[in-house]
């Protein structure tokens, strides 16, 4: 190369390096995703995919206006925006946590339906699992203490004293309510546990 | 006292394990509602103070170069977020304008435009008078950047570019000053 | 005039519950005729103060008298008088005067009830109802007074709320939530009094579980109303956002139900009575955190009130009420004594405490992610959310572990079950459960949790089948009764509460299985359309026909007709509406909503604009929706048929 198609080339490109901002068009004001997190991470999505997506991620993020839905249900005109702004970021590129965390680093915490798993939050995730883990354990150890209990030795009536199974009234009707009431007495309709002996 | 036959069954007079496991429920419960009493669940506090302010490039109503953020530094900026449609913002403009005029250059006082018509906010201008930029915000980016979630909200830049305060609701003369002051201007 | 004769009601009801508490606490440590004669006399007394005063109110709204402090705040000359009656619980003081109506007349009736029965019980009972009931008359003659005297006399009210007129819904809600709710005081007084008297027999376990069921009904009703008011009139397509408030009234339901269930096994078997009281009285416990819930503003709800004094005063009675549950259950609960044990084998009576587990650990999970944003308030100072997404994914597994073991419990036997019992028990329905997610399969579902909401919805169906119609087809053969007769001896007559039980259980299995279908299987589609363009969603091909306005009282309706045609074929024309109320900013949307057989087409106006005719439409096609209100109906039914009571069931 020529020193002077050299010196040309570095003029041209100089050029265009400083007329580049001029080039690009003006980034839509207000949103600055990229200084707040950073490039965009994932795929750049389109058409029924990019339809759904915003639909989801939307349903993340909390309506500012009408705090009761999430920006993919509130009709109202923040809502409208914010959803326009996710269907955006979206089609750049931008990854749910991502949008997420833009939207958290404007609102707060508060903008988010999920509690993002940091710190205190942890409690509410495990909460449940934990009380689940406990109750079973509960539930467990009540049924293996009743099948200990069964196990061992029963309360056996004292020889002569308990009811034996022949020592029951002949009218049918009569010998029911008896039954009953030994059941509520001992436990058991005949007075003992079945299989021990009389 | 055992009968023959019953099963034994000594009642203690207090059952320790219901008495903890309940007060373990139950008193961290009214704790949590105590504390909470009083709060106003749906004033939500402004991540953004302390924090550098979103940029933003936004076309003024009269026309003109857009107006950037980075253009304003040197010195303490108000920006006001407003519409034609909120009483409080009625009520809060006539201080704004009076203000941006006694401080002429030592402050830069900006209004954004909130879900509203430009020939809405002509008229209304035009009617009680303007003293600084009405900015329009297409899409309300920069609203959703500030974190908005109503009018009128009124944030407070250093002259750094850091946001120092935020006031949620009209300002009166007070937090307008004592606001100021923490953006640094001075005295 | 009107106001000081409310006041009086007001303080008369304030007095007699008082007195009335006591004279049935004294009754109940000394047992004396006399002294339960006058318990009776002032639960009477304290049950006509309450309605007295509530149909003073009514009148005085209809009147619009406006000299009283509540007619003042609600009533209007605009309104049609359905409104006006309805104002009655449309802000916070009328709604604690009605809530002092409903347990007025639930004491009253409860009392009445049991006149001549239980007497070593019935004194301790009323003496709680009446306590309960003295803490409300104190917030209608204190925080809450709705009879406050107006002067200068204004000419006109305000009315309520514009979202409160919408629909017809709104006269029918919160009465039955009111009654499922406050019904609940009824049963805590029952359990107090068992655990006083260190007894829970047979022979109680009955009106308990009575007079359980009968709030039940009204708040499984309540519930569910609640959702299709939501569904009908907000427009966003769903009905249930897991709000604070819409919680609130979840809690004691869970609770409740759960209750239900361990008192059926505290009945036959005579094991779980502790667990069955702790449920009952957290049921109660539930209901005052509810109510403080909604109305001490402490929660962000779209429901909720503003606050006022009234949250804390109703926070102290929680926390009596909380010290009195605790105290009396660690006291007491181990003269409970078990009449029989659990089978420790797999067999149905296990499977009660497993359903206890599930339900307790259900009402932990919502009540955990209610409180949670208040938990982190406190400790960290930052506002965050639980949402919906949470409580979502926490409530379908529980959901769809409860279906299947709606299917499993009632299927095993009694007691303990041979391997071959469990076989033959457990397995068949497997049919059931497989043609239902083949169905689904083959109308197009994918997702996982569907499948398997279909497969253990099919199983819990054919399990109760099976139960509905075995003890029609064993009266068949040792009758020979026609398949009408048998199902009026074996199902009405007989085995009411096993046929209502039922009943319940097939409706619940439905709603769970639509719950799931419909909030997995919708479509949604929202368009720009001009006058005379068409969309498509799901089947149906939408033309937007013209654009109406009406003018009413009390709002200006933009309303959109579009027209709705599926396979050619014109199916009529619906008409979402976008209204203007004065006094609020943003529009208020009323949705349209065409019900077939399998799917609801639901239409709703995001914005329009009669001057350029652009509409932003809406459109979903939401299936199995009606499903939900349908197998409410249902359970309702089957628990009222349940409730009707027999001379069979007090026999031994």
């Amino acid at each position: 190369m020529t020193p002077r198609l050299t010196a040309g080339f570095a003029l041209v490109t100089t050029a265009l390096l400083l007329a580049a901002p001029l080039a690009i068009p003006q980034q839509p004001a207000g949103s600055e995703p990229s200084r707040v997190v950073g490039p965009s991470r994932g795929r750049a999505l389109a058409g029924e995919v990019l339809a759904a997506r915003t639909e989801e991620v939307a349903g993340l993020l909390r309506c500012p206006v009408c705090q009761g839905l999430s920006v993919a249900d509130s009709p109202a005109t923040m809502a409208v925006n914010m959803k326009a702004q996710v269907k955006e970021l979206l089609a750049q590129g931008y990854d749910q946590e991502q949008i997420l965390a833009y939207f958290e680093h404007s609102y707060g915490e508060f903008v988010r339906l999920e509690p993002p798993l940091r710190g205190v939050n942890w409690l509410v995730w495990l909460g449940p699992v934990l009380a689940l883990a406990a109750g079973g354990a509960v539930v467990a150890w009540t049924l293996r203490s009743r099948r200990r209990a069964a196990a061992e030795e029963p309360v056996v009536p004292l020889p002569g004293l308990g009811p034996g199974p022949d020592m029951l009234p002949d009218d049918p009707e009569l010998a029911r309510h008896v039954r009953r009431v030994r059941e509520l007495a001992y436990g058991w309709p005949d007075g003992r546990p079945p299989g021990s002996s009389s | 006292m055992s009968e023959a036959g019953v099963r034994e069954h000594k009642p203690r007079p207090l059952n320790q394990r219901v008495l903890l496991v309940g007060l373990a429920v139950v008193a961290p419960l009214v704790a949590v509602l105590t504390m909470n009493l009083g709060r106003n669940p749906h004033v939500i506090g402004s991540p953004l103070v302390g924090r550098a302010a979103p940029d933003f490039s936004l076309r003024p109503l009269d026309g003109g170069e857009p107006v950037t953020l980075a253009s304003l530094r040197g010195r303490p900026v108000v920006i006001n977020f407003w519409a034609t449609w909120c009483v409080p913002c009625f009520q809060e403009h006539a201080l704004l304008v009076s203000t941006a005029r006694s401080l002429a250059e030592r402050a830069r006082f900006i209004g954004v435009i909130y879900e509203d018509s430009e020939e809405q906010v002509r008229g209304f201008l035009a009617r009680q008078g303007s003293a600084y930029p009405s900015l329009v915000d297409p899409g309300s980016r920069t609203a959703i950047a500030f974190g908005i979630f109503g009018v009128p909200e009124t944030f407070f830049i250093d002259a750094e570019g850091r946001i120092a305060a935020k006031h949620v609701g009209p300002l009166d003369a007070q937090s307008l000053e004592a606001k100021l002051r923490q953006a640094g201007l001075a005295p | 005039m009107t106001a000081a004769i409310g006041r009086n009601l007001v303080l008369l009801a304030l007095l007699v519950s008082t007195v009335g508490a006591v004279v049935a606490a004294a009754t109940a440590a000394r047992r004396s005729a006399a002294g339960w004669a006058w318990t009776r006399r002032l639960a009477y007394l304290f049950a006509l103060s309450m309605i007295a005063a509530n149909g003073l109110m009514v009148w005085a709204l209809l009147a619009r008298d406006f000299s009283v402090s509540y007619v003042a705040q609600v009533g209007s000359r605009a309104v049609p008088d359905w409104v006006a009656v309805v104002s009655l619980w449309s802000s916070l003081e009328g709604s604690i005067l009605f809530w002092g109506l409903v347990i007025g007349a639930y004491v009253g009736v409860a009392t009445w009830a049991n006149r001549d029965r239980h007497p070593e019980y019935m004194p301790w009972a009323v003496a709680v109802w009446l306590a309960c009931g003295a803490f409300f008359a104190f917030l209608l003659a204190g925080p809450a007074q709705p009879f406050q005297s107006v002067s200068p006399v204004p000419a006109d009210g305000a009315g309520p709320n514009p979202l409160l007129q919408n629909h017809l819904l709104m006269a029918i809600h919160p009465p039955f939530l009111y009654l499922g709710f406050v019904g609940m005081t009824i049963p805590f007084g029952l359990a107090s009094a068992a655990l006083l008297t260190g007894r829970l027999g047979h022979d109680f376990l009955r009106p308990l579980r009575t007079w359980l069921m009968l709030p039940w009904t009204f708040l499984t009703v309540a519930i569910v109303l609640g959702g299709w008011w939501a569904y009908e009139v907000l427009g966003w397509g769903g009905y249930w956002a897991w709000d604070p408030v819409e919680n609130a009234s979840l809690l004691p339901w869970l609770t409740a139900t759960a209750a239900l269930h361990s008192a059926l096994l505290s009945e036959r078997k005579g094991v779980l009575k502790g667990w069955t009281v702790t449920l009952v009285l957290a049921t109660f416990l539930l209901t005052i955190l509810g109510t403080f819930m909604t109305r001490s503003g402490v929660f962000n709800s779209v429901h909720s009130f503003t606050q006022s004094a009234i949250g804390p005063t109703i926070l102290v009675f929680l926390v009596l009420a909380l010290a009195w549950s605790i105290a009396l259950l660690a006291l007491r609960i181990d003269r409970l004594a078990a009449e029989g044990t659990i089978e420790p084998a797999l067999g149905r009576d296990s499977l009660f405490l497993v359903n206890n587990l599930l339900f307790v650990l259900f009402t932990f999970t919502v009540l955990l992610g209610t409180v949670f944003p208040l938990l982190v308030e406190a400790l960290r100072g930052v506002q965050m959310s639980v949402g919906r997404p949470y409580f979502d994914r926490m409530a379908v597994p529980l959901g769809v572990a409860l279906l299947l073991l709606m299917g499993v419990g009632p299927a095993l036997p009694w007691g303990r079950a041979t391997p071959a019992q469990v076989r033959q028990a457990l397995v068949p329905p497997l049919v059931g459960a497989a043609l239902l997610a083949a169905l689904g399969a083959a109308l197009g579902v994918r997702r996982p949790w569907t499948l398997v909401a279909l497969a253990f919805g099919g199983y819990t169906v054919q399990v109760t089948l099976r139960e509905l119609w075995l003890p029609l087809a064993r009266r068949r053969r040792a009758h020979g009764e026609s398949l009408g007769q048998a199902l009026v001896e074996a199902g009405f007559v007989r085995g009411r509460r096993r046929l209502g039980s039922y009943l319940v259980h097939a409706g619940a299995a439905v709603v769970i299985v639509a719950i799931a279908v419909s909030s997995t299987m919708g479509e949604s589609r929202e368009a720009q359309l001009r006058v005379g363009e068409k969309t498509e969603v799901g089947d149906y091909t939408l033309t937007f026909v013209a654009v109406d306005q009406v003018s009413e009282p009390h709002r200006e309706a933009v309303v959109a007709r579009v027209a709705v045609s599926r396979a050619g074929r014109e199916l009529g024309v619906l008409s979402p509406r976008m209204n203007q109320y004065e006094r609020q900013r943003e529009p208020i949307g009323t949705p349209a909503v065409r019900s077939s057989l399998f799917e609801d087409l639901y239409l709703s106006v995001m914005n329009i604009d009669p001057a350029s005719g652009q509409l932003d439409l809406l459109a979903m096609v939401n299936p199995m929706v009606g499903w939900i209100w349908a197998a409410t109906a249902l359970m309702a039914l089957g628990s009222l048929v349940a409730l009707v009571p027999s001379r069979a069931d007090t026999r031994l």
